[in-house]
């Protein structure tokens, strides 16, 4: 019997040399990536992106990837955004990828127009609770649910607000979760108010959300690392490079550690039929 | 190497978490009690100034909305758990919580989870645009009628039933793969995504 720690150390230096030394990879979006980068790229002007930053931080590597992609396609179409949370711990993620975002696309703005500015561009409304208040009551009134933003300003006050009044006025809610928050925007938001929601979401629970993009419920889909990694991609295609693309960088690693589970898999049932036989 | 305390201790604490995997020892039960302590405090310390603050306490506090009261002590009622002779009144709360939740998720759920899915599951001449729609429609119609007779119990497997139900048993077979394959691709992420912390902010070790 071969001890768990050779498993683990085997699959330790698997991930740790491409780490070190990687080696170049160009994920090949698949359809339900491109399904959602698309319907994004083609929101109205009169309507904004939701993003809800639904995850703690033991996914974030993860999930942070997508939300930092989302904000900057956002940014690069000069689409409003509002960002929230129904996971309170996903406040300080939701925060940390507006800084990283923020600081890119400011850098490089020479005008106030180019830059993107709080309250114009974009709000961050922060945390709700329980959830089923901002779900449903966001069909009605968003700043009824969220009278203060997270930095504590009257939400009524914003002028991106004064447009964006309710999901009649979003084009997409894109929850990135590690649960089923993703499903209770579309039984809650879609099935009541006929929101477009899209979903990003750990690979432990893409097989669950399929059956929802083939039935039309969710517009697209991003799951897992991979799927962060896909949306880099075509951000790159449509929009020239950008900084760090979290998720893309990790790809070497990620197949390394694949193959080998791979290998492992086949020795273990050899050496299984190999004892059954004997 | 990182000068920022945070960093070192963020990296400190993931090695604890890690150290399970050698054996269970005190390092790692202290970097799990302590991350359970503080995820408790800082949900506790969020609901009171950003829920019980802002919606309870300032505007009973001005005299508005008294109305609030009635709610606050169904609320509390919850604590009753903690008094013996009075943990009985625990139920009022929940079952105002559930029915509520239960009044709003059961129509909804239907709709999202069955009525939805069954439409997308009929053959309609729209599945049909191009071949491979057409056979992945083909073969998601025949996986759930045959994964559903799978589990109908009620009558003998014999004959057309006893076939779809076996290929009932392929396409749940196929439906766990997907699933741990899945899982694999999901828990290496996570792992690497703590080696490159430790290797970039840590260690400084990559770019």
């Amino acid at each position: 019997m071969v001890s768990r720690r050779i498993i683990y150390l085997i699959l330790t230096l698997v991930i740790l040399i491409p780490l070190l030394r990687p080696f170049k990879l160009k994920p090949l979006p698949m359809k339900p990536v491109e399904k959602l980068f698309y319907y994004i790229n083609n929101i109205p002007k009169d309507k904004a992106l939701l993003i809800s930053v639904d995850y703690t931080p033991d996914t974030e590597a993860e999930l942070h990837p997508m939300t930092i992609a989302l904000l900057k396609h956002a940014f690069h179409k000069k689409i409003k955004v509002g960002v929230l949370t129904l996971t309170l711990l996903g406040l300080g993620l939701a925060e940390d990828a507006l800084q990283v975002v923020l600081k890119e696309f400011n850098e490089k703005a020479k005008t106030r127009e180019d830059s993107i500015i709080y309250g114009r561009d974009y709000v961050f409304l922060g945390w709700q609770t329980p959830p089923l208040v901002p779900l449903l009551g966001m069909g009605e009134s968003i700043t009824k649910v969220f009278p203060v933003d997270y930095y504590g300003n009257k939400t009524d006050t914003l002028p991106l607000l004064k447009e964006i009044k309710n999901y009649r006025d979003v084009g997409i809610v894109v929850s990135i979760s590690g649960s089923a928050i993703p499903m209770w925007y579309v039984t809650y938001a879609q099935t009541t108010f006929g929101v477009k929601v899209g979903a990003g979401f750990t690979a432990v629970s893409a097989a669950d959300y399929y059956p929802y993009l083939n039935s039309g419920q969710l517009t697209g889909l991003l799951a897992g690392m991979r799927g962060g990694a896909e949306y880099e991609e075509l951000l790159e295609e449509h929009f020239g490079k950008t900084k760090r693309r979290k998720a893309t960088e990790a790809m070497s690693a990620q197949t390394t550690a694949h193959i080998a589970i791979i290998i492992l898999i086949i020795i273990g049932n050899i050496i299984y039929f190999y004892r059954k036989k004997k | 190497m990182s000068t920022d305390i945070w960093v070192w201790i963020a990296a400190l604490l993931t090695l604890g978490i890690f150290s399970f995997l050698y054996k269970d020892n005190p390092f790692y039960r202290f970097c799990e009690h302590l991350f359970v302590g503080i995820t408790n405090g800082y949900a506790i310390t969020f609901y009171w100034h950003r829920i019980l603050v802002p919606s309870l306490i300032n505007p009973v506090s001005r005299g508005e909305k008294l109305y609030l009261l009635i709610f606050a002590f169904i609320g509390a009622l919850y604590f009753t758990r903690f008094i013996p002779r009075l943990s009985w009144l625990v139920r009022i709360p929940i079952a105002f919580v559930l029915g509520y939740g239960a009044g709003a998720a059961i129509p909804r759920t239907i709709e999202a989870s069955i009525i939805e899915q069954t439409k997308a599951t009929i053959l309609q001449r729209s599945n049909f645009l191009n071949l491979f729609d057409g056979i992945s429609s083909i073969i998601i119609f025949f996986g759930v009628i045959a994964t559903i007779i799978y589990f109908f119990f009620s009558t003998e497997r014999k004959g057309i039933l006893k076939h779809l139900s076996y290929s009932g048993i392929i396409f749940i077979m196929l439906g766990f793969g997907a699933s741990f394959g899945y899982t694999v691709m999901a828990r290496i992420s996570l792992l690497i995504g703590r080696l490159t912390f430790l290797l970039r902010d840590w260690l400084g070790i990559i770019k």
